[in-house]
């Protein structure tokens, strides 16, 4: 499949060896976008007491968590154990499993940015994309959204809110790209060429060890653009080809293996491949 | 009238074909699924200038430097203060579901007297009547660490002659029960994690839970190349980036320290202590690394590696945590080492009568606290330490519904952090004395006041609002209101004097020594700060954050490594009840490998009756299983050593 290249491409380079799985970008995530607490009533369904309550966040198969902290193991077993903490947003794949297999178009990597595009507006919740993804990385409106009495007050004017039924994912906090663009064609510069840091996400502004760094990985003058360069940099399940945008790094060489868990077998399943496609 | 077949058919087929041709049917369909797919609420969202307006987070131990997101005036989120050296840019979950927080139904939204929502009037009445009638038998329980209101509350109490002020319990009141109580220091110890090239935590969950959290990883991030050690009985989410875990039951982290101390004397250390002859002497013979090891399985290499690492930076730093007798230790052997061990002078105080940030933390509340008035601001001790108070009338001030405001006889609702005026001055751990001001951010929810203004009076104080006081403060220390308001924090740059200071040597010899309860398992409680703290329960996004190590639907789950679970006769998912102290836990079992053999693992923070959904009923409350034992040589009581019985249910 051919590859669409983009003059400014957005990526991060995610730090394993300093990310503490504190949870503290899944939070500030969650108020970004307008991710509404998991309730378990419904004050609007009035016939409760026929009817099945909602998930609440203990059920992470429901839960919609646009980035996701994961614990990783080495394995072994006391005292050779180690663990490390893996955040997840969504990989804004080169070429993406789930745009081909979308019936309706409602999501697209089309915008310079290079950002995979979600119009739930569109989606009409066929999971597809869901199925397709090897990242989990999308999650489906099980249930509507519902904000305790008075918390809807407080919400975030970055992103619509979205009904059950549709399925969402991470953007790289796209508002924040649109408001970075205003504001260079405000003070007179070119919004293709932002600096670095001008336009950053909720979860990277959040992180207390800094360990997502986020950028242009096309621009020399943003640091990801020598991160996602460095010798201990790789990306989850390389050998599948989507050309993910996301980057890690860790100077652990297990944490590095369990990111291509798709070799995990030393390469049995055939050939590796590099090409995209 | 008979009604023919033929009649029947025809009267069928012509209502069939009416009803085809009407569209009420169709039209009424199309309605009944057009309004049964709709939203009962449509939310939509606010727009307008967006701001990030600097202010302080009350929410974890610590407390954050924030800033809060704005759009057309109305808070919606919570970011870092790149400005602060407590925040550079970064805040912990708790504090970033801030705002979520302050909108949440879970609001008290007046003041109540035995459950009967009152009028501010009459709660100050109350107040002013049982405070009088109470005499100098009044007590207070803070569960801020930082802030101003503890002078104010503190001068409450010198007023009525009372010395009964509580801290719930917390690293900074350990600490400076062994630099001011066993070795004669005075300040605040603080440990400067960003320039030491090795770091050894020894018991100190830094990155997750342990003194300021959020400037710890600061640090941690801008120590390019430090090392980092953690020792301790779990590999907590700190020993996740630390480059080495040490596992060490948390009873014997004294035990470990003076181990390693053990190695920095041989290599000729010394320090100019009164006692230091005495120290030595303790530690070469009670403390060789054979005896640390019989007594607490930690291995003689192991502590030699650690001395040798620490011997060969040029700038290493110590972080004790757990008992007395373990900070001890710990600053005995920074002391030892010269490194990054700092001791911060206390800013001056803003109102008259109030007692030094020592004083207040001299109360024991682990021993129980019995007043006829007991005052808790802002801390669940109903929750936490359910069996330690008892007084004739209890005053609850919280801006939540908490097992404590449910349990006092009169409830002040406080305002939220972003409403109210509030200050962190050093909280325990940080490198210098700072300073750190906030100034409202949105308007007080409806019915909601300061409730610290209730205290100005009794206090002996003609300020209108406790914004004055907070005024003074600033003024008191020298700082600039308007770069504070700003968000910049105030720095003081000095040294107490440091001359007088043993190494507790007495105390520590006896002090040291492992002590473990009977139970058949040691207990590893420790603490998520997504998942809550003693005064703070988890907030409405936070649950989604907790990982099923913790919580699985609404059980708690505890950790031990294989070998523990196979000794113990339970697998992956059994369900057990846990016994220890005076209570029990349900629990899960989950196997992980990072948990010392003989210990489980339990998180803090659980199991509440009282609250929003997000925490009420999940899970079970640990510190009901935990054992207050006390530290004889060290004359405080401590939670360090509990252990438990596991039974399979």
């Amino acid at each position: 499949m051919q590859m669409k290249e983009f003059k400014v491409k957005w990526g991060m380079v995610i730090d394993v060896d300093k990310c503490t799985g504190c949870g503290a970008c899944m939070v500030g995530c969650q108020v970004e976008n307008n991710i509404a607490p998991m309730t378990k009533k419904d004050p609007y369904n009035y016939v409760q007491a026929l009817t099945w309550d909602r998930d609440d966040a203990s059920n992470k198969l429901k839960t919609l968590t646009w980035l996701y902290v994961y614990e990783l193991s080495n394995g072994k077993s006391f005292p050779e154990h180690e663990t490390a903490y893996l955040p997840r947003p969504c990989m804004q794949c080169g070429n993406p499993a789930c745009v081909p297999v979308c019936p309706v178009v409602a999501t697209e990597k089309n915008e310079e940015g290079g950002i995979v595009s979600q119009v739930t507006p569109r989606c009409i919740g066929c999971r597809y994309c869901m199925a397709a993804c090897p990242y989990h990385a999308r999650y489906f409106n099980w249930w509507d959204p519902i904000w305790p009495e008075g918390m809807d007050k407080g919400l975030s004017p970055s992103t619509a809110v979205r009904p059950r039924g549709v399925v969402e994912k991470c953007s790289f906090c796209h508002s924040r790209y649109l408001d970075a663009k205003d504001q260079a064609r405000q003070d007179g510069n070119d919004p293709m060429d932002l600096p670095d840091g001008a336009y950053n996400t909720a979860c990277a502004d959040i992180c207390p060890t800094k360990a997502i760094t986020f950028g242009d990985l096309n621009n020399p003058e943003h640091k990801v653009h020598e991160l996602a360069k460095g010798k201990n940099a790789y990306r989850l399940i390389e050998k599948l080809g989507l050309d993910p945008q996301v980057y890690y790094t860790s100077e652990r060489e297990w944490v590095r293996k369990l990111g291509d868990n798709y070799n995990a077998d030393g390469g049995a399943h055939g050939a590796p491949s590099n090409s995209h496609g | 009238m008979s009604v023919a077949r033929r009649a029947f058919i025809q009267m069928s087929v012509g209502a069939t074909v009416g009803i085809l041709f009407t569209p009420t049917v169709w039209t009424l369909l199309d309605d009944v699924s057009i309004w049964t797919q709709n939203w009962p609420w449509i939310p939509t969202l606010k727009y307008g200038e967006v701001k990030g307006v600097p202010t302080v987070s009350k929410m974890c131990e610590s407390g954050c430097a924030v800033k809060v997101r704005t759009v057309a005036g109305e808070a919606f989120g919570t970011e870092g203060n790149m400005d602060n050296p407590l925040s550079g840019g970064g805040i912990c979950p708790l504090c970033a579901n801030g705002v979520q927080v302050k909108n949440s139904p879970n609001r008290i939204a007046a003041p109540m007297l035995n459950g009967e929502e009152i009028t501010w009037e009459k709660a100050e009445e109350v107040l002013v009547d049982k405070l009088a009638a109470a005499g100098s038998n009044v007590a207070v329980i803070s569960g801020d660490q930082t802030g101003t209101v503890n002078e104010l509350l503190s001068a409450v109490l010198t007023g009525k002659q009372s010395d009964k002020f509580y801290t719930m319990p917390c690293d900074m009141q350990v600490s400076d029960r062994a630099w001011t109580g066993l070795m004669g220091g005075s300040g605040q110890i603080g440990y400067d994690m960003e320039n030491a090239d090795v770091v050894l935590l020894a018991g100190a969950d830094a990155f997750e839970s342990w003194g300021p959290t959020v400037a710890n990883m600061k640090a941690f991030a801008n120590n390019e190349g430090g090392k980092f050690i953690f020792a301790g009985p779990m590999q907590t989410k700190t020993a996740s980036v630390t480059s080495k875990w040490v596992p060490v039951p948390a009873e014997g982290m004294a035990a470990f320290t003076l181990g390693i101390c053990y190695y920095v004397l041989q290599a000729g250390k010394s320090v100019p202590a009164s006692d230091f002859d005495q120290f030595k002497a303790m530690v070469m013979a009670g403390y060789t690394p054979a005896k640390v090891e019989a007594a607490t399985g930690v291995k003689a290499d192991q502590m030699a590696e650690v001395a040798k690492q620490l011997l060969s930076a040029s700038n290493p730093v110590v972080v004790p945590a757990g008992s007395v007798a373990a900070n001890a230790a710990g600053i005995a052997l920074n002391l030892l080492l010269g490194g990054g061990m700092k001791v911060l002078p206390e800013f001056a105080a803003a109102v008259d009568g109030a007692m030094t940030r020592s004083e207040m933390l001299k109360g024991d509340i682990l021993q129980g606290v019995d007043a006829e008035m007991v005052i808790i601001y802002e801390a669940n001790p109903t929750y936490a330490l359910p069996e330690q108070v008892k007084a004739g009338f209890t005053v609850a001030i919280d801006s939540v519904n908490t097992e404590t405001t449910a349990a006092a006889d009169l409830v002040l609702p406080s305002l939220h952090s972003y409403e109210r005026y509030d200050d962190l001055a050093s909280p325990y751990g940080v490198a210098s004395a700072i300073y750190t001001m906030g100034a409202p951010v949105s308007k007080p929810a409806s019915g909601a006041k300061d409730a610290r203004d209730l205290f100005l009076a009794p206090a002996g104080l003609d300020s209108e609002s406790f914004a004055e006081v907070i005024e003074a403060k600033v003024e008191a220390i020298g700082a600039d209101m308007d770069e504070l308001v700003e968000g910049a924090a105030y720095v003081l740059e000095e040294t107490p004097d440091m001359s007088g200071v043993t190494l507790a040597a007495s105390a520590l010899g006896k002090a040291a020594v492992p002590v473990k309860g009977t139970g058949a398992v040691g207990l590893a409680p420790y603490t998520v700060l997504s998942v809550g703290t003693a005064n703070q329960a988890t907030t409405p996004n936070a649950p989604a954050t907790i990982s099923n190590n913790q919580l699985v639907g609404d059980n708690m789950v505890v950790m031990m490594a294989s070998v523990t679970a196979k000794k113990l006769g339970v697998s992956v998912g059994s369900k057990v009840k846990l016994s220890g102290g005076n209570g029990e836990c349900e629990a899960l079992v989950q196997v992980f490998e990072g948990v010392l053999p003989g210990v489980v693992a339990a998180p803090l923070g659980m199991g509440h009756t009282v609250g929003d959904e997000f925490s009420k009923g999940k899970g079970d409350n640990v510190y009901k299983i935990l054992t207050v034992s006390s530290e004889a040589a060290a004359g405080a009581s401590t939670w360090a050593g509990s252990t438990v019985n596991v039974a399979k249910i």
